[in-house]
């Protein structure tokens, strides 16, 4: 703790902690000094005649109100010279060193943050993270020189002048500036790297020479092909639900979209390219499945109304006939599966002619459903517009086995649409007081039958439901429906039995018909003027050849409709009970593989799926709507799911500009992706309302 | 999201699910970053409707309603596109309009994982704060009593020895009897644990091999790194850089033929052979790696087909026991190089644990024993078996031991701890508590991972999509997609500051100790905890 102004001199060697906190003396030692000299001098000089010990010149301190401390060595230091050295200046000047090959000692000027070390001699390194070497400029060599004259001075050694004023000797340590330190004299990753790593592995690294896939850095955010999700623009790859729920097949998004762009008279021709009914079946007696799985039902909106679109389709024009082929099939049974698939066969061209016992065509549609289902003239319109075109044989009697083998010879292809026309009854006491039901309504609508006040209908389907309704046209007062179980009848039907007062029973077992009517299990009487049994019809198949497989009354069909004799298929209510549409269906399906089998083209039927519902967004529709007025107004409000409205919405939301629509030769569109702007955001596939953008996963890079 | 039509036992709201995604209306600019950086998915751009009902109570029949629509980003709520809390959208977003949470609500989707029978896979860790080692504290500081270490000053000797090292007369006797004494390594303490080549992207591989060459090379830190059982690539195995690495095998035996051709070209030995049995992840479990993620380069470097799941079986088939294992594995292993690569075991934390050490002390081929408590992670397993399986480290470790210096045997077996080391951040902390409980070095490869290439697993469920390669910082993935994430430079200076840091920490710790000539490996008068139980467990201090 030496204050200024205060001179010491230490006649010979001097102990430990020499000049330690000094804060200005003059210490002079003439021999060597020990450990820990001059440690945490803030000002004062301190020369040594000879070497010091360990941990010389550390923790000093430099004030700028005052001149730095300096330390002054003749010969060389101990370990751990100058650690935590922050200021001050040190000289050693290597003159008869303890260490002569290390005038610095073991690990010094760790932690030097100030300061400087003039030294002269061999040393074995230094912390280079605290301290680096600098060249003496002049000013520093002139300060040395001068300094170093009067250490010699004071220890009596002045000869040594010349020896010690060599400038080429002498070297200067200062502290690193914490710039210096932060940046570190380490080698940098990205040249190890280059220089040592790819040195000895070889170009590309640790599997440079295993794969040539590139593995240089990317963002985050990608185009092109390092995108990991690619928008595809899906349209018509997926049946909309309304397509895929119609058994007959109509693509009803395609004609809404059709009414959206003004071309009326397509949308309704369009229907003849599938049914030959769209008035009858798709405006008035279908159950409507297209409506029922309408994407709009399961967010609650209102489905589109397709029986306007129906309705409207009876002044839809014939399609054009192709050139025949010259294949030949015969249908046998005119009702709507046969008039469907000889329609389907005659537009594609091949010869299809009727065979049927009635003088008219259209099966039970004409025979049976009563007037107040289907206005006769929409139907004799549609029935008129079929027999324009569809050759008509009409039997005077069934045909019976040989009558087939013999149209087996005379025609490519036979198709059995028979029907189902054999009722089913019960084996109860007095059934034959009962009516079928086909014989009732057939009656009923020939005018033909009086039923009386009371009437009771064994069987409450639809069937039974038409029965009722028929009844109450034709006086019937007290009607009811009797099943065994809850009755399956729906719909229209069910609601226009309803509406006239029927009264659905269940479950009630008959016991007998009597005069009086109908006795139930129970005991109970159920007095009826007419007992109806419609509990359902069977096929009659005693006339088909032997080659075709019959099962449990029914006949037995492949996927195509075909039966195990291959030049016989068979559709409608003798493969299945089933609704008309379900029969149209049949007809067309039938009619497309016979067509490929007749012009020996491989048949692919439609595989389509159906679109998943949730890829469409109904927010873009009023969920207000009630019902719909008009056919326009039904285009508007309709998805078009899987089927593009060309309504340019992921133009607009793309937030890369990178969709575009481009027009095609043919007049037809396509949306596009430029793959270089994309970023795989999928918002195209977001706001889609018709959900035709899917986002799939881009290809595997190699 | 709106559920429409009717409702399953699985179906979830957002309400139900462990993430949500706050978005802000206001903020968002619909760029389309979020929902194409989103690795599951779970981000959509939704479709909104917006009613305005104008009433007018005066003018009868004038009253209105109209809506419009508005586009804004979605979350899906399907178990399979749940939201896993990465965050990359908020990581993305220009305009800090999105960010996932945590729900205040229990996790109902736990429940509803398991879609086909299947239970929940993942990656990661168990998902659990507590840390024993955390809490284990350095009671006995030098003060004035012994000379206190400058950590920044002093030099400190902190390597250990990787390898068996037997009494002198033992010694003397091998070496008469054998011509042999067993290799021993002198290695830093903290080992970057087996994670293969197939669970890591190649570019997250290469930047810690880089790294590790880089601290042995310019560092001067003898810094060793485990291949994992996905095998080497071949340019490593003929590299200089092969004497930084201990291969591991494990019951995979993935990539074996490629070590086996390069035997006879290797410039330098190996630093070790692992044996691997158990993980402490999944003990009892072999290792997993998912289809997703076995493409052409990680099915070469394996040899088996592309696209398959590859799980590796629990056990060494046909070994059948301890002894058995010792006798054919490690033997043959260190004749495969002549002797002069130690061959040592790695096991998962179990309370057998002193019956394989005993086995091994018996053994001078033994050159040391890994444990992996049940914190430590992995790329692919059973959610049950990282939450439920497993023992802790610590006092496994002790006993092990401890039981040692019963035989006098502490300073002749190395015992190598891992499973939970710096799992909240605490490296060196819960390094030095494993050491002075009696490790003599210590394996990490979470820690690694979370420092060296930001991986965004944590303690609380966050990301763990390890298994299906999907990882969004590119480091378990072997999709080039998602791992050019990962600049392996970077990824080898993290590495590297990593290791510095954590010496300095070491330092920081041990010199209070007063000491810095050499590890304080079963220094246990240092240490302490404030928990009765544990310190009577782990014979240490009690301290309140």
């Amino acid at each position: 703790m030496g204050y200024p102004n205060t001179s010491i001199d230490v006649l010979g060697p001097a102990s430990d902690d020499v000049g330690w906190l000094n804060a200005g003396a003059e210490i002079v030692v003439h021999g060597h000094a020990g450990n820990g000299l001059a440690n945490a001098m803030a000002q004062g000089k301190i020369f040594v005649a000879g070497n010091i010990g360990a941990r010389g010149m550390t923790m000093t301190k430099s004030n700028p109100r005052f001149a730095p401390p300096e330390i002054w060595v003749l010969g060389s230091v101990g370990d751990y010279f100058g650690e935590f050295m922050a200021g001050g200046i040190a000289t050693v000047c290597g003159i008869e060193p303890q260490t002569p090959d290390n005038v610095l000692g073991y690990r010094p000027l760790v932690g030097m943050v100030g300061g400087q070390v003039f030294f002269r001699g061999p040393h074995k390194g230094y912390s280079t993270a605290d301290a680096k070497q600098s060249p003496i400029t002049d000013e520093q060599w002139e300060w040395l020189c001068k300094n170093l004259n009067l250490f010699l001075e004071r220890i009596g050694r002045k000869e040594l002048f010349k020896s010690l004023s060599k400038r080429k000797e002498w070297q200067l340590l200062v502290a690193r500036s914490p710039h210096e330190r932060e940046r570190g004299s380490k080698r940098s990753m990205e040249s190890f790297h280059r220089v040592v790593w790819e040195k000895e592995l070889g170009h590309g690294g640790l599997i440079g020479d295993i794969t040539a896939i590139d593995r240089s850095p990317i963002p985050l955010i990608t185009t092109g092909e390092l995108r990991r999700f690619v928008p595809v623009w899906e349209n018509r790859v997926y049946k909309a639900p309304c397509e895929a729920a119609c058994p007959t097949g109509i693509p009803i998004q395609q004609r809404w979209a059709m009414i959206r762009e003004g071309r009326i008279d397509e949308a309704v021709d369009l229907a003849l390219e599938y049914t030959p009914f769209p008035a009858t079946v798709c405006g008035y007696l279908c159950p409507n499945l297209c409506m029922q799985e309408c994407t709009r039902n399961i967010f609650g909106m209102t489905p589109i109304d397709i029986t306007l679109l129906g309705r409207a389709s009876i002044n839809a024009k014939l399609p054009q006939m192709p050139p025949k082929s010259g294949k030949k099939a015969a249908v046998i049974g005119g009702g709507p599966a046969g008039i469907s698939v000889a329609w389907q066969l005659l537009k594609s061209g091949h010869e299809a002619v009727v065979y049927d016992v009635s003088p008219v065509l259209g099966g039970k549609i004409a025979a049976l459903i009563p007037e107040t289902r289907i206005p006769k003239e929409v139907l004799s319109a549609e029935l008129k517009r079929i027999q324009k075109i569809i050759p008509h044989v009409h039997l005077d009697k069934k045909l019976a086995q040989d009558d087939m083998e013999r149209l087996k010879t005379e025609y490519d292809m036979l198709v059995v649409a028979t029907g189902a026309w054999k009722p089913r009854t019960i084996p109860v006491p007095g059934k034959e007081r009962m009516i079928p039901a086909i014989k009732f309504l057939s009656l009923a609508k020939s005018g033909e039958i009086v039923p009386g006040n009371s009437v009771v209908i064994i069987g409450a389907g639809n069937v039974g439901c038409d029965v009722a309704t028929e009844a109450h046209r034709l006086g019937a007062e007290k009607i009811t429906l009797i099943d065994v179980q809850k009755p399956a009848s729906f719909g229209k039907e069910r609601k226009d039995a309803e509406a006239v007062g029927a009264i659905f029973r269940w479950p009630c077992i008959t016991r007998e018909i009597t005069e009086q009517g109908v006795v139930l299990d129970s005991g109970e009487l159920l007095p009826a003027d007419t007992v109806v049994i419609s509990i359902g019809d069977a096929p009659e198949t005693g006339f088909l050849p032997d080659t075709v497989e019959v099962e449990r009354g029914f006949v037995k069909v492949n996927g195509i409709f075909q039966t195990s004799d291959p030049a016989i298929f068979a559709i409608g209510d003798i493969v299945k009970p089933g609704l008309l549409t379900d029969a149209i269906g049949a007809g067309r399906k039938a009619a497309a593989a016979i067509s490929d089998l007749l012009s020996g083209k491989p048949h692919e039927p439609d595989t389509r799926e159906v679109i998943d519902k949730y890829r469409i967004s109904p927010e873009y529709f009023d969920p207000r709507i009630t019902g719909f007025d008009d056919m326009e107004y039904c285009g508007t409000q309709c998805s078009s799911c899987g089927n593009c409205r060309d309504c340019g919405i992921c133009v607009a939301v793309c937030p890369q500009a990178a969709i575009s629509r481009e027009e095609k030769e043919n007049g037809t569109f396509a949306y596009v992706v430029n793959e270089e702007l994309c970023i795989g955001c999928g918002f195209c596939a977001g706001a889609c309302p018709c959900g035709i953008w899917a986002l799939a996963p881009n290809k595997e890079l190699s | 999201m709106q559920t429409i039509g009717t409702i399953t036992p699985s179906t979830l709201s957002r309400k139900d699910l462990p993430w949500l995604v706050l978005w802000d209306k206001d903020r968002c600019t619909l760029c389309g970053r979020c929902t194409s950086v989103c690795p599951v998915r779970t981000l959509e751009l939704g479709v909104f409707r917006k009613r305005t009902v104008k009433p007018d109570i005066n003018n009868p029949h004038t009253s209105s309603s109209s809506f419009d629509v508005y586009y804004g980003i979605r979350q899906k709520t399907d178990p399979l596109n749940a939201c896993v809390g990465c965050g990359m959208c908020s990581m993305v977003c220009p305009n800090d309009a999105i960010i996932p949470a945590r729900n205040d609500e229990h996790d109902k989707l736990v429940f509803h994982i398991n879609q086909g029978g299947v239970p929940r896979r993942r990656g990661g860790r168990r998902n659990s704060w507590d840390s024993l080692l955390n809490r284990i504290k350095f009671v006995r500081i030098s003060m004035l009593t012994d000379p206190a270490l400058d950590a920044g000053r002093h030099e400190f000797e902190l390597k250990t020895l990787l390898g068996r090292v037997l009494s002198p007369e033992d010694s003397l006797k091998h070496l008469k009897e054998n011509g042999w004494i067993p290799p021993v390594r002198e290695i830093y303490p903290l080992i970057i644990g087996g994670m293969s080549f197939g669970a890591l992207s190649p570019n997250m591989w290469e930047g810690l091999q880089m790294g590790v060459a880089y601290l042995n090379e310019e560092m001067n830190m003898p810094v060793r790194i485990c291949t994992g059982e996905g095998g080497c690539p071949p340019r490593l195995l003929r590299s200089r850089f092969l004497q930084y690495v201990i291969l591991q095998i494990a019951s995979g035996y993935f990539g074996w033929d490629e070590i086996i051709h390069a035997i006879p070209e290797m410039k330098v030995d190996p630093c070790a052979i692992e044996i691997k049995y158990g993980q402490g992840a999944k003990p009892g479990d072999g290792g997993l790696l998912m289809w997703y993620k076995v493409n052409k380069l990680i099915a070469a470097i394996r040899g088996v087909p592309t696209g398959v799941s590859l799980p590796s079986p629990p056990t060494h088939q046909t070994k059948y026991s301890i002894e058995e294992a010792v006798a054919k594995m490690i033997q043959s292993m260190y004749m495969a190089w002549g002797f002069r690569v130690p061959v040592y075991p790695k096991i998962s934390g179990t309370s057998t644990a002193l019956a394989v050490l005993n086995n091994l002390t018996r053994n001078p081929y033994a050159a040391a024993l890994a444990i992996d408590g049940e914190d430590g992670g992995t790329g692919a397993a059973y959610n049950v078996s990282m939450n439920s399986m497993g023992h802790p480290i610590a006092s496994n470790i002790r006993d092990c031991y401890t039981n040692l210096v019963k035989l006098g045997k502490q300073n002749e077996i190395p015992l190598i701890a891992g499973g939970g080391i710096g799992k909240t951040g605490d490296l060196a902390a819960n390094a030095a508590a494993l050491i002075m409980l009696g490790a003599s070095g210590v394996q990490t490869g979470k820690y690694v991972m979370q420092a060296a290439a930001g991986c965004l697993g944590s303690e609380s469920d966050r990301c763990n999509i390890c298994n299906i390669g999907l990882c969004p910082k590119g480091i378990t993935s072997q999709d080039p997609r998602l791992y050019r994430r990962l600049d392996p430079e970077k990824v080898a200076q993290r590495v590297v500051d990593m290791f510095l840091s954590f010496d300095t920490e070491l330092k920081k710790i041990f010199a209070p100790l007063g000491r810095s000539t050499s590890l304080p490996i079963g220094m246990s008068d240092a240490l302490g905890i404030n928990d009765a139980a544990a310190a009577e467990r782990l014979n240490i201090k009690y301290v309140v």
